[in-house]
């Protein structure tokens, strides 16, 4: 591998276009993809996202526009590109007669690794991704989860340094989706570039460090999770012991809430500050405080500023 | 971290085996085959063995070759039958199921993922026609000549793979697998009645009126020319079959008895040099026609590699284009 190759960056994209007839998919999408990092692809449902993705896996041709995936073209060097991609469909088959094994060294095959080394690589998949004990379980008789667990390390077999991957984390089990996770981060960590799709934005927050909205085709912004803009107001949940003395001292103190239910209530501030000063005043009224936190996520708050004006 | 290099493009045969050899694992897992080959093999030993006891009771000659020539015909017929459902969702069936896309993005090529899924059903055509040897060599007992036989399993296994090719062809080219499913049943049907009709139609057409002048005087007669559309006749499976297996030396003391292969295969002969009887005057069997079954051969051969070849294409990605109805997964 030449030092240019390893020095590019995982995936470079400018200007992508592509439709299809009448139906623009992707109109202008400009992103780049560090290695080292999880990048979030965040956009509303038929944004182009996974086109976008089909694209970088060398399945799609762009109409314009100028990409690059670990250094290469996915159009004219596609061997390369698949070589060091590893990609993961929103919605794939499995060939539910094969095992899991089966399917991990047939995967293997595919990729041109040497027989003797196949048992190997499918037992290791299979510990990272906790199936080793469904090894010789025929896929039918797996979880949607467990497939879909399978299905990344299908992506995995020939140790890409380039991970695409659309919806990840639909089907899994919170402890999947912890160790997903861990996992993808351990990639980023490594040196591998991460480009992850989901709307779940909170559970983007927790594994991306940096952020890509596309909207309609197109990409609008493209930032790390440290610089997304914080909302004015931000709704924050709080909670107490007795939520008749809380309801009194928020009329009493003027600030804006909503009714209290099961889970508290919650009350609109500007800012960490106001949320500081709010809650040392609670404790120093005596108010039975439980739990006081930001509702919802600083990449919801961004992602809905951003496509506001859009809808 | 180890790279895995592969050619840029084409073809590699480790590459296809893994296909192959992953299809045909997929077919033996989800299929019920002992029970439809033995259901196959039961039905052909059972007209076997009818043909078998028709002509002890009414001849003398050894009935091998006849056993043979019509356990061939059904075979060919039945396996025709069964022949365009092993490939014919081979490609949108994969892609239906979100299987397609994943292959494609791996380091296997079009060629090899193309000539792998070929091989599968080709393969698994031929299982039904090996299933059937121990018949052709019942047959070789009953007197058969072990070359007719050999070759004309030979030919019929080549055939078998152009229906294939044909078939996974256009699972690669339609969307939707009922439809490819119908149309390669049709071009069976094309190839092994469509030819006949058509030549049948097409003589009628080459009708001309010719004056003849005899010692009777000079009367008009009108008359066919088969030998301009003989070839319309050429890529029939069954003709291509029955024509290019060996004739037989032995000539029966009728002189008019032929087996069910040399017959059809003597008609074929018969549209290609016409003019003259199965039987001259003298009843000699008139042999040195031309034979049909090489042109049908290389026309199926033809056929099935363009066919592969289409396939090929329809696999390549990046896409430019696509069908409608078509997602890529």
């Amino acid at each position: 591998m030449s030092a240019g190759v390893a020095l590019a960056a995982g995936i470079e994209a400018a200007g992508v276009r592509r439709t299809f007839g009448n139906v623009v998919a992707v109109a202008d999408v400009t992103l780049s993809v560090p290695r080292g990092h999880v990048t979030a692809l965040v956009g509303p449902n038929g944004a182009g996202k996974t086109t976008l993705l089909l694209v970088l896996a060398t399945l799609l041709k762009p109409d314009t526009g100028r990409v690059r995936v670990a250094g290469f073209d996915p159009v004219t060097d596609s061997v390369e590109v698949r070589s060091r991609t590893g990609w993961m469909p929103d919605s794939f088959g499995t060939y539910d007669t094969l095992t899991a094994r089966e399917v991990l060294e047939f995967a293997a095959a595919a990729y041109r690794i040497p027989r003797q080394l196949r048992p190997r690589r499918a037992w290791e998949l299979l510990a990272l991704v906790h199936l080793d004990e469904f090894a010789e379980r025929p896929v039918h008789a797996l979880s949607r989860g467990q497939r879909q667990r399978l299905g990344l390390a299908r992506a995995l077999v020939h140790e890409p340094t380039v991970l695409l991957l659309d919806e990840p984390a639909a089907g899994l089990d919170p402890r999947s989706r912890i160790e997903l996770r861990g996992l993808l981060r351990g990639f980023a960590a490594q040196g591998c570039a991460v480009l992850v799709s989901s709307h779940v934005l909170s559970e983007l927050e927790t594994i991306a460090d940096r952020v890509v909205f596309v909207d309609r085709g197109r990409s609008i912004a493209e930032q790390t999770l440290a610089e997304l803009p914080r909302a004015e107001r931000r709704p924050w949940r709080v909670r107490a012991l007795d939520p008749g003395p809380l309801m009194v001292f928020l009329d009493h103190h003027g600030t804006e809430h909503g009714p209290p239910d099961a889970h508290g209530v919650e009350v609109l501030l500007s800012g960490d500050e106001a949320a500081a000063e709010l809650l040392a005043a609670m404790v120093r009224d005596g108010i039975p405080v439980v739990s006081f936190a930001p509702a919802g996520s600083d990449l919801e708050a961004a992602y809905l500023a951003i496509t506001e004006d859009r809808q | 971290m180890t790279r895995h290099q592969s050619p840029r493009l084409g073809f590699n045969l480790r590459g296809a085996l893994t296909v192959a050899a992953h299809e045909f694992r997929l077919r033996i897992r989800a299929g019920r085959w002992r029970w439809l080959l033995g259901a196959w093999f039961l039905s052909l030993f059972a007209l076997t063995a009818g043909i078998r006891s028709a002509l002890v009771r009414s001849d003398q000659i050894r009935p091998g070759t006849d056993m043979f020539g019509g356990l061939m015909l059904t075979m060919l017929a039945l396996a025709l039958l069964v022949v365009p459902a092993l490939a014919a969702q081979s490609v949108n069936g994969y892609r239906l199921r979100g299987l397609l896309a994943t292959l494609q993005t791996t380091l296997l090529t079009p060629a090899e993922i193309a000539i792998g899924k070929l091989a599968a059903a080709w393969g698994t055509a031929i299982v039904f026609l090996v299933t059937a040897i121990p018949l052709a060599l019942w047959c070789v007992a009953e007197g058969a000549s072990g070359l007719r036989v050999a070759v004309s399993l030979g030919i019929a296994a080549v055939l078998l793979g152009v229906i294939c090719s044909i078939s996974l062809c256009l699972s690669a080219v339609l969307a939707r697998t009922t439809t490819s499913g119908v149309l390669s049943y049709l071009a069976v049907f094309a190839l092994s009645i469509g030819t006949v009709v058509i030549f049948v139609l097409a003589v009628a057409l080459t009708q001309t009126t010719e004056t003849r002048t005899t010692e009777a005087g000079t009367f008009e007669q009108t008359v066919t020319h088969p030998e301009r559309v003989w070839w319309l006749l050429a890529p029939n499976p069954f003709i291509i079959v029955a024509d290019a297996a060996p004739r037989t030396l032995e000539q029966p003391d009728a002189g008019v008895r032929l087996d069910p292969l040399g017959a059809i295969g003597e008609v074929a002969r018969s549209a290609r040099t016409p003019g003259s009887t199965l039987v001259d005057s003298e009843g000699i069997v008139e042999l040195g026609r031309q034979a049909v079954w090489p042109v049908g051969l290389a026309s199926n051969a033809v056929l099935g590699a363009v066919a592969l070849v289409i396939t090929i294409r329809r696999l390549r990605t990046p896409y430019v284009k696509l069908p409608k109805t078509v997602r890529v997964g």
